[in-house]
C-alpha cells in the first residue's frame, strides 16, 4: 500500500507556473540533465583532511579548483600555483584566480558562480554533522560515479529501488505498510519515506546485532538542489539510526564526485556497525554504478519518448522539475536564493540529536 | 526470406545464432543504430525487445530472466513480457495490478529457424521462409566494416575479411557480379593453398567461391565447389549493421563429408571457415574496388524493382 502526500511551500511564479499538471508533465519528459548548470552554490569539493599545503585537483563543470593550504587556510585557485601557462581567467574568481572558499562540517567548500554573491548563508544544513568537522577518517570515503550528477541524486531519492537494487545491504521490499511524502521549496526537495514492519536490512542483521526479522523506518532524503548535496538521514527501530551526507559533486557534466561523511558516532564504539556501515558506499556505489555508468547518451540530448513513471516516482519526477525551474530563472538572469538552505533542518528530516 | 519484402521495416535480420540466446543471462545486439535485448523465455521461445527500459533507459539486457520466462530490469525491476513488450510487475507495488496498455517496451517479432533467430522490426510482418537443418558449425564475429564495406571487401577481395582452410581466393573471376533470382551473384576462381604456380598462369582452376547474396540484407549463401562441380563447404553468413559501424556477422557451416582430392581433405583439418575478427587497414586501403564497383547499383536495381512489383500487385 502507497499514499503519496503532496505538499507546497511558497510562491515562485516560474516554479508554481512549473508545478501546474501539464507543465509538470512536460517538466518530467523534457528531462535532459546534461543540459543543466546551475551556478551561484557551495560544492563540498574536499574533506577537509584531504587539503593539505600541496594543492589537490577538482572541478565544478570543467572549472578547474586547485585546492590547497596557506598557514593552515584552505584556499582555492582557478590555477596550480605550478601552472607557467596561464590562461585567460574566468569570471567564477577574483583577479588573482581565488573563489570563494568555507570550511564546515569536515568539508572544503567552493563558490562556483558569481563571487559577489558568495555567502555562508547558502550554504546547506547538515544537522548531524558537528560544524567543526573532525571526524574520524573511516566514517568518510569517495567514490566516483561515470554519470552525471542529476542521475545519481535521482537515483537516491527514490528509496524503493533500493529494495530491489541494494537488497542484500538495506532489505528488500518486504513490509505491511509503505507512505511517502515529499516536500519541496525552490531550493531544496524532502523525501519522507515510513514503511511499517520492513525486512530488517542484512547489514544491520549481521554486522549490527539486530535480532528481530522487521523494523519501523523512517527514511528521508533532502536534497539541495543547486549543490548537488544530499541528506540521507534513517531512523531504524530496532537499530541505529544512519546519518549519511551524500553530495555529488559535477566535477563535469557527466562525471560525479561523492565525497561522503557516514556519521556513525551514535553506534557504539563496540558495534562493528560503527566502523562496516560507512563502507557500505562502496558495494552501494558499485550496484549503482552497474545501472548508471557510463553517463547514458539517452540523457545527454533530448528523448522524443515521455518516459514511464510510477507512483514510486513522484519524488524523482519533481527533483527534474524543480531543477529545471532553477535553471529556467538563472536563464532569465536571476540567480538569488528564495528560500533559505543554511536554517536548521533538523525538523524537517526529524533529527532530534541523537 | 524477405523475397518479396521491399520496406525496410518488414525485413528479417539474423541478430544471434539460436546457441547464443538462452534463459540464462539475456544477451544485447544491434539493428542498425537500435539496440535489442534477446533471450528465451519459459517456454523456449525466443523474445526481442528494445535494449531500452521505457522507465528510465537503461539496457534491459543487464537485467535477468525470472523463472516465468519474463524480462526484468536490472535498475527498478520492472518486468516484461517478452512477446508483446507489456509491463507486468513493478516490485513495491501490488502485483495484481493492471498497467495501462501503454506501459510497455518496444517489441520485435521473432522468428527462428536453421539455427538463427531473426528479428523484424514491424510486429505483423509475414513469417521468413522456414529453414531446415541448421548448419552444424557456426561463429559470431563483429566486424569493424560498415555493412556495405563489409560486402564490398568480401566481393573484392574475400581474403581481407574471411579465411576458408585450405584455400586461396585468386583476383580472378569465373563470373563478375550479376542479378540472378532477385540476389546478387557472383564466382571467384580458387585455388589450394601452398606453393602453388600464380593464378594468372594457371589453365585450370581446381575449385570456385560462389558468393550469393540477399540484396537487402546483405545476407549470404557461399559455397565452395572443386573442378567437378561438387560442394566442399556451405556457409550461411549474415551481416548485421551495429552501432559505430561495425558489423556483426554469425554464420554457419557445413563442409561436405566426403571430399575427393588430397587438398579438399585439408579443409578439414582445423576450422574450415572463419571471418577474420581484425581488417588489414593498409590492404583495405589500396583494394581497388573492382566488382563492388557496379555492387551498389545492381542492388538498388533489384529493390527497385520489387517496389514496382509490390506496389502494381
Ligand atoms: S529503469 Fe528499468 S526499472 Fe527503472
Ligand atoms: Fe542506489
Amino acid at each position: 500500500m502507497l499514499e503519496t502526500v503532496q505538499t507546497t511551500s511558497h510562491d515562485d511564479d516560474i516554479l508554481a507556473n512549473a508545478m501546474k499538471p501539464a507543465n509538470f508533465q512536460k517538466a518530467v519528459n523534457n528531462w535532459v540533465p546534461h543540459d543543466i548548470a546551475l551556478k551561484d552554490a557551495w560544492f563540498p569539493l574536499a574533506h577537509s583532511f584531504a587539503v593539505e599545503a600541496k594543492p589537490v585537483r577538482r572541478s565544478v563543470y570543467s572549472q578547474p579548483f586547485y585546492l590547497w593550504r596557506e598557514n593552515g587556510v584552505a584556499v582555492a585557485s582557478e590555477f596550480h600555483p605550478n601552472d607557467s601557462e596561464r590562461s585567460s581567467k574566468s569570471i567564477y574568481s577574483d583577479a588573482s584566480g581565488r573563489y570563494p572558499v568555507l570550511e564546515r562540517y569536515g568539508y572544503v567548500w567552493g563558490w562556483y558562480g558569481n563571487p559577489a554573491n558568495a555567502d555562508p548563508v547558502h550554504l546547506p544544513s547538515i544537522p548531524y554533522l558537528p560544524e567543526e568537522g573532525n571526524l574520524p577518517q573511516h566514517m568518510l570515503g569517495t567514490v566516483r560515479f561515470d554519470c552525471c550528477a542529476p542521475l545519481s541524486l535521482e537515483n537516491l531519492i527514490d528509496l524503493t529501488h533500493a529494495d530491489f537494487l541494494h537488497a542484500d545491504v538495506v532489505g528488500d521490499e518486504k513490509m505491511d505498510k509503505e507512505v511517502v511524502e515529499v516536500f519541496h521549496d525552490s531550493e531544496t526537495i524532502t523525501m519522507v519515506r515510513s514503511c511499517t514492519n520492513k525486512s530488517v536490512a542484512p547489514i544491520m542483521k549481521r554486522f549490527g546485532g539486530v535480532k528481530d526479522d522487521v523494523q519501523q523506518v523512517r527514511q528521508v532524503i533532502r536534497i539541495y538542489l543547486r549543490s548537488h548535496a544530499a541528506i540521507a538521514y534513517g531512523r531504524f527501530s530496532p537499530g541505529d539510526n544512519v546519518q549519511l551526507f551524500h553530495p555529488c559533486v559535477p566535477e563535469t557534466r557527466d562525471r560525479t564526485r561523492l565525497d561522503y561523511t557516514m556519521n556513525t558516532s551514535n553506534v557504539k564504539k563496540s558495534n562493528p556497525f560503527r566502523y562496516l556501515m560507512p563502507k557500505a558506499s562502496y558495494k552501494v556505489s558499485r550496484q549503482d554504478s552497474y545501472m548508471t555508468s557510463p553517463q547514458s547518451p539517452r540523457y545527454m540530448n533530448p528523448e522524443k519518448r515521455k518516459d514511464l513513471h510510477s507512483p514510486l516516482d513522484e519524488a524523482g519526477q519533481k527533483y527534474r522539475v524543480l531543477m529545471q525551474a532553477l535553471a529556467e530563472r538563472q536563464a532569465h538572469g536571476d540567480f538569488s536564493y528564495r528560500d533559505n538552505v543554511s536554517a536548521d533542518c533538523s525538523d524537517i528530516i526529524g533529527y532530534d540529536g541523537k | 526470406m524477405a523475397e518479396t519484402n521491399t520496406n525496410p521495416q518488414t525485413l528479417w535480420w539474423a541478430v544471434a545464432r539460436s546457441e547464443e540466446v538462452t534463459n540464462a543471462k539475456p544477451i544485447n545486439v544491434d539493428l542498425g543504430d537500435q539496440p535489442v535485448v534477446l533471450w528465451r523465455d519459459a517456454d523456449g521461445v525466443a523474445r526481442a525487445l528494445e535494449d531500452r527500459c521505457p522507465h528510465r533507459r537503461a539496457p534491459l539486457s543487464l537485467g535477468c530472466v525470472l523463472g516465468n520466462g519474463m524480462i526484468q530490469c536490472g535498475y527498478h525491476g520492472w518486468t516484461y513480457e517478452g512477446e508483446t513488450g507489456h509491463l507486468k510487475d513493478i516490485p513495491n507495488l501490488k502485483s495484481t495490478q493492471k498497467f495501462p496498455p501503454l506501459y510497455r517496451a518496444k517489441s520485435y517479432a521473432v522468428a527462428e529457424s536453421g539455427g538463427f533467430v531473426r528479428i523484424s522490426e514491424n510486429p505483423a510482418a509475414t513469417q521468413p521462409a522456414v529453414i531446415a537443418a541448421a548448419l552444424p558449425l557456426s561463429g559470431t564475429e563483429q566486424v569493424s566494416l560498415t555493412h556495405s564495406e563489409f560486402l564490398n571487401a568480401l566481393y573484392d577481395d574475400p581474403a581481407l575479411v574471411i579465411a576458408i582452410r585450405g584455400v586461396r581466393f585468386t583476383p580472378y573471376l569465373a563470373t563478375e557480379l550479376i542479378e540472378a533470382n532477385g540476389r546478387l551473384v557472383m564466382e571467384r576462381n580458387c585455388q589450394w593453398a601452398g606453393p602453388r604456380w600464380p593464378a594468372p598462369f594457371i589453365p585450370e582452376f581446381p575449385a570456385s567461391l560462389l558468393i550469393s547474396t540477399e540484396p537487402e540484407t546483405g545476407e549470404s549463401k557461399l559455397i565452395v565447389r572443386d573442378a567437378d562441380f561438387k560442394e566442399l563447404l556451405r556457409v550461411i553468413l549474415a551481416p548485421v549493421p551495429g552501432s559505430r559501424g561495425v558489423t556483426q556477422v554469425r554464420w554457419r557451416a557445413k563442409l561436405a563429408s566426403h571430399r575427393p582430392g588430397i587438398m579438399a581433405k585439408v579443409m578439414g583439418t582445423g576450422a574450415p571457415f572463419e571471418i577474420l575478427s581484425a581488417v588489414d587497414g593498409a590492404a583495405l586501403r589500396v583494394l581497388r574496388p573492382s566488382v563492388s564497383v557496379h555492387a551498389e547499383a545492381l542492388r538498388q536495381g533489384i529493390i527497385d524493382r520489387r517496389t514496382a512489383s509490390s506496389q502494381a500487385a
